[in-house]
């Protein structure tokens, strides 16, 4: 469309800049608009296309980015009163290669505070609302990005999974989120919460966007001694047979997950079928201690990370107190908000003389028996397909007190992330409300071109039309 | 079960001040997780140790140096900066 001058790229940003005026106030899925630098972008497109240049990929795509991903020059504060002023004065990685590419930022999304929550109510701004319905949540961490995409404020966005919060909120809000391989994709420039778990990757209105938004961004980076890279590009391998592909239903992600979920999940095993997909039911006991596990060592990770908020070098900084030590933990109780402080308090005692032993040093015990788990469970099959969450979007306010009873929503995300595999959310249809369900392959690392390929395919087999809500938005 | 002494003193170890008026909400909460996490310190199962995904260790660039960041940009974001330092006041 902008290559053959149907619209021009400052045309089609200026159309999602007015539909964001209109439509955010009742989402609330960004936080910041950018609409200065997107203009500058878009107008420096024209010009190529202008000059006859082909354009890359992404080139002048309107686009979003969680805000804990860092962007020179534009605030960005992870939705915490922390971080509320702090300007980076660096790029991540990812946002240094969509740059470069003339990706047009229409501005930053809201998030849970550091990334930590799945409701996206955690935030210092206030909560985003789902496009389906805004009196329900978006899902989190990355529920602004998801609202934003779904609703067609955005074509794509980036957000971060920690334990989820990329794959939950595309769920809720029936777009597609793509967590990678742990590794793939490089975390410099990412705010870190739990650094063996976080990783950056996209939410899109399909899986085919998704691909090629991975092959992009997935390279490896100096900058971050964990990252490699990706192995092999996705895009070119989308659309080839899945006949023969095994796809295995692990029994204790479908426990306590209502009907009209598993009624949704179950419709697709007649589309996978009818592929020539081969799918078999097994048993995967050890993904009961996923929460526990990834809750202590997420915990733990965290309350090393969040540390450096000091008030000192960046952030907020108390206004008041009598000496150093003061100043430091008044300006971390009046900057984090509950949720954060809890989990700092958990990470503290996991980690503490006494108790090292009993959690953290078992919790990671049991993440190698986990990752050993899915590598025995990948000897038979290729994939593995489970309900993303076990439920639609519920009403906002709905999980205030138990902090207990708000983690059960990652009940079938946060494995993937304790063995840093990769993992799609894709929408298959609607629960007894009206709002979508999400079902979540996952593969083993370094499988994206496998995995999206089947994704791609169901898509595809189920009519291809881009997962948003309709009439909102853009909508071109 | 964990004792308000052991909340408060959590809090000290992580840098944090619980109000007295919080103290009752949080021991609850950190009550709750903990229980939770014993799912974990309870369990039979022995696991091994977990030593990365990749197994590779000690990952280092070559000792070549790089330029760095600016001095005055990385005091940007100071709330307090004076003669190229963060400054820190003894008391506000």
């Amino acid at each position: 469309m902008l290559e053959s001058r149907e619209l021009s790229c400052t045309e089609l940003t200026e159309k999602y800049l007015n539909a964001i005026g209109k439509e955010n106030a009742a989402l609330n899925a960004y936080i910041r608009l950018t609409p200065e630098t997107a203009l500058e972008t878009a107008r420096r497109v024209d010009e190529d296309i202008a000059s006859g240049r082909s354009l890359s990929p992404l080139e002048g795509i309107p686009m979003t980015l969680k805000d804990n991903i860092s962007t020179k020059g534009i605030e960005t504060t992870c939705c915490s009163k922390m971080l509320q002023g702090y300007v980076p004065i660096y790029d991540a990685t990812v946002w240094k290669i969509l740059k470069d590419q003339n990706a047009v930022l229409l501005g930053k999304t809201n998030m849970d505070e550091f990334a930590m929550g799945s409701t996206c109510e955690n935030s210092c701004y206030g909560g985003a609302g789902n496009p389906h319905d805004p009196v329900r949540v978006a899902g989190g961490s990355s529920g602004g990005a998801a609202a934003a995409v779904a609703s067609d404020l955005a074509v794509y966005g980036l957000g971060s999974d920690t334990g989820g919060s990329i794959r939950e909120p595309a769920s809720f809000c029936g777009a597609v989120g793509f967590k990678p391989t742990y590794g793939t994709v490089s975390r410099y420039g990412l705010v870190a919460f739990a650094s063996s778990f976080d990783q950056i990757g996209p939410i899109t209105q399909s899986v085919e966007d998704a691909a090629l938004i991975y092959d992009v961004i997935s390279r490896q980076d100096p900058m971050d001694s964990t990252c490699t890279g990706r192995k092999t590009a996705v895009v070119p391998d989308l659309g080839k047979g899945i006949r023969g592909l095994k796809i295995g239903i692990p029994r204790e992600y479908f426990d306590n997950v209502p009907e009209d979920v598993r009624k949704a999940l179950r419709n697709t095993l007649k589309i996978w079928k009818s592929m020539g997909a081969e799918l078999s039911e097994f048993g995967m006991p050890s993904v009961k201690l996923g929460l526990p596990i990834y809750y202590i060592l997420a915990c733990a990770e965290a309350s090393s990370n969040l540390g450096r908020y000091d008030g000192i070098r960046y952030g907020y900084c108390t206004p008041h107190y009598q000496n150093r030590e003061e100043m430091v933990c008044k300006t971390r109780s009046e900057g984090f908000g509950r949720e954060v402080k809890r989990r700092i308090l958990l990470g503290t005692y996991v980690l503490s003389a006494g108790y090292y032993d009993a959690y953290y040093k078992k919790a990671q015990d049991l993440r190698g028996a986990v990752i050993r788990a899915f590598d025995d469970v990948f000897q038979k099959c290729d994939l593995i397909l489970t309900p993303t969450v076990p439920t639609t979007a519920f009403p906002k306010g709905r999980t205030g007190g138990d902090p207990v009873e708000n983690y059960q929503t990652d009940i079938c995300t946060v494995p993937v992330n304790i063995a840093g595999l990769p993992a799609v959310s894709i929408p298959c249809g609607s629960g007894r409300d009206g709002m979508p369900v999400g079902m979540q392959l996952i593969g083993p690392r370094f499988s994206e071109s496998v995995l999206l390929n089947a994704a791609y395919r169901y898509e595809q087999e189920t009519g291809g039309e881009p997962y948003r809500v309709k009439g909102m938005g853009v909508d071109l | 079960m964990v004792s308000k002494q052991e909340i408060a003193r959590l809090a000290k170890l992580a840098k944090l001040y619980v109000k007295p008026e919080e103290l009752d909400g949080l021991t609850e909460d950190l009550n709750r997780m903990i229980r939770f996490a014993d799912a974990v310190a309870t369990s039979p199962e022995k696991g091994s140790a977990f030593g990365g995904f990749d197994g590779r260790e000690n990952i280092f660039r070559e000792d070549v140096p790089h330029p760095s960041f600016r001095r005055d940009d990385i005091l940007k974001n100071a709330g307090s900066a004076e003669d190229g330092f963060f400054l820190v006041r003894h008391r506000r």
